[in-house]
């Protein structure tokens, strides 16, 4: 398979990449980090950009750094594996750690980065096909058509977020920088969602996810991902949960659940903060979650496994993780 | 519009102008007839392209061959040295790790890097290192062997030295 033509941009930092995106934005420029998600996607024709920009090349945003009283500063070009190997990481912020493990598979991880695995695009069984696999079907909402065949009359797109990175750090209350022309913004991450399936992010046409920040406050917290995926070696989530705990003794301190996978955007379970804190964890307390996960949970036949088995496996997955966090020792100061 | 690139591979310079939507795989196969690393699906799965870019192993239907410029890439092609095989090599033929051969390239390189990382894997990790490299005939096991049998020998060279 290969690609359709484009041109190649290749900025050396974040204001000539704003300056690319300014001056090509008619005839549309696609971002391409790790290209793992892109390039395929582009052998399908699901795009086919005038304009490429390669940002890898951006050094400045290939860092981890750790700045004391803050948190942890990450680059959108970190790539997974730098995560995955980063002993710092591990020791305060486990659940990310979890989640970047299961991303695709190890080689994936080599060239993959955080930034794309936030901005991933939409996934739908409908839509992740070869041109003329959808043109037979009469193409669909997110590309190309006018139909929906996961919710047939429907007017709005439901291809599935799945990202597992997304999830870990909506439990971290990671927040992001984006750089646009008018300067940089930071907002929290679940902002960056809108839980549509072909709009997915506010993010402008000449704006770059730059930074994802890890506040202070959320390190030491125990955690747990887990993810449902057709093939345990290399796949997509089609139901992923995250769990992080804090805990004062016995007594649950604080506890975030996000889920993934399941709705064309990360979300928060916040009825789990509230049901967990002051209590004990066991049996109870770990069925409510587990509850209350599922109820965010919207699944619809976007792939091969049935919606009703996804929806089921976010309830398993937030129950299992939320007796399985335990405190997972120091705090960032020591 | 063509770009130029320079790219060493196995050790050789070598100067093209290439379209910006040419794959890496497709530069070393048919610009530089390096038809060790082989094309499976395409898409990123099954890691049948899998070579060294700098260090890094990666898949190189997912790497543009613009994107390689400046870069050091090893193939399959580039790892006996002097006609002597890499341990890795020599583990998957004493210990039978492939049967039609067309993953063994892309195997070779993932588990070459494997080593590099942790020269003491256990049966987890190999099996973990080599989950995104797909075998349709062994069953995984006697890649699994060859892994270790690589293992020990590059423990028993670095020992000797
Ligand atoms: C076989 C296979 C299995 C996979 N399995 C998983 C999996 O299990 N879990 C998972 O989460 N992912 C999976 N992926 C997807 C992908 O490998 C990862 O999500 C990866 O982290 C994407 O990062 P990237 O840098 O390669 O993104 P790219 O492909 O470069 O970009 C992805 C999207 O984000 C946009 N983008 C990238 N960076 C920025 C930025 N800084 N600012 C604005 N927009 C940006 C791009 O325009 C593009 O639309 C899989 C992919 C393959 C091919
Ligand atoms: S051909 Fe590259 S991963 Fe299959
Ligand atoms: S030996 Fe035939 S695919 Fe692996």
């Amino acid at each position: 398979m290969s690609l359709p033509s484009f041109k190649l941009l290749r900025p050396r930092n974040v204001e000539d990449a704003l300056g690319f995106l300014h001056r090509y934005e008619k005839e549309g420029v696609q971002i391409c980090a790790g290209g793992t998600d892109l390039l395929p996607s582009m052998k399908q024709r699901l795009f086919s950009p005038a304009y490429v920009m390669d940002i890898r090349g951006i050094e400045e945003l290939t860092h981890i750094r750790v700045v004391p009283g803050l948190g942890v500063e990450l680059g959108s070009l970190v790539k997974l594996s730098a995560i995955e190997d980063s002993g710092f990481i591990a020791t305060h912020y486990p659940v990310l750690r979890e989640a970047v493990m299961t991303v695709a598979s190890p080689i994936l991880r080599n060239m993959g980065t955080l930034g794309g695995n936030l901005c991933l695009d939409t996934r739908c069984l409908w839509y992740n096909q070869s041109l003329q696999w959808r043109k037979s079907c009469g193409y669909c909402i997110k590309k190309d058509g006018d139909l929906c065949h996961v919710a047939p009359g429907g007017k709005v797109c439901w291809a599935v977020f799945s990202g597992d990175s997304a999830a870990a750090l909506l439990c971290l209350h990671a927040e992001i920088e984006i750089a646009s022309p008018k300067g940089r913004r930071r907002i929290p991450l679940a902002d960056l969602y809108t839980n549509i399936g072909d709009d997915r992010m506010r993010l402008g046409k000449s704006e770059i996810l730059t930074r994802i920040f890890l506040p202070e406050a959320s390190a030491g917290y125990s955690g747990v991902y887990r993810k449902l995926r057709l093939r345990g070696s290399i796949d997509y989530p089609l139901a992923g949960v995250a769990v992080a705990i804090r805990k004062k003794g016995k007594i649950i301190d604080d506890a975030r659940v996000a889920i993934t996978g399941v709705n064309p955007a990360p979300r928060l379970v916040k009825d789990a903060t509230h049901a967990l804190i002051g209590r004990e964890m066991n049996e109870h307390a770990a069925m409510v979650v587990g509850e209350l996960a599922a109820r965010v949970a919207k699944p619809l036949t976007t792939s091969l496994l049935t919606p009703e088995y996804r929806r089921e496996m976010i309830k398993v997955f937030a129950k299992q993780s939320a007796s399985r966090a335990t405190p997972s020792g120091p705090s960032i100061r020591d | 519009m063509k770009v130029p690139i320079q790219v060493t591979v196995n050790g050789k310079t070598h100067a093209h102008e290439v379209e910006p939507r040419v794959l890496l795989v497709h530069y070393l196969r048919d610009v530089l007839n390096l038809t060790g690393t082989h094309i499976g699906c395409e898409t990123s799965l099954c890691g049948a392209c899998t070579v060294m870019l700098d260090g890094q192993a990666v898949k190189s239907c997912t790497v543009l061959a613009a994107q390689a410029n400046g870069a050091h890439i090893t193939t399959i092609e580039g790892f006996a040295v002097n006609g002597r095989l890499h341990p890795v090599q020599e583990g998957f033929w004493e210990r039978h790790g492939l049967q039609c051969g067309y993953c063994t390239p892309g195997m070779i390189v993932a588990s070459a890097q494997l080593l590099e990382r942790n020269p003491d894997p256990t049966e987890a990790e190999i099996r973990m290192a080599i989950e995104g490299n797909l075998c349709r005939c062994t069953g995984y096991q006697h890649i699994v062997e060859a892994v270790q049998y690589a293992a020990r020998r590059m423990k028993g060279a670095a020992a000797a030295d």
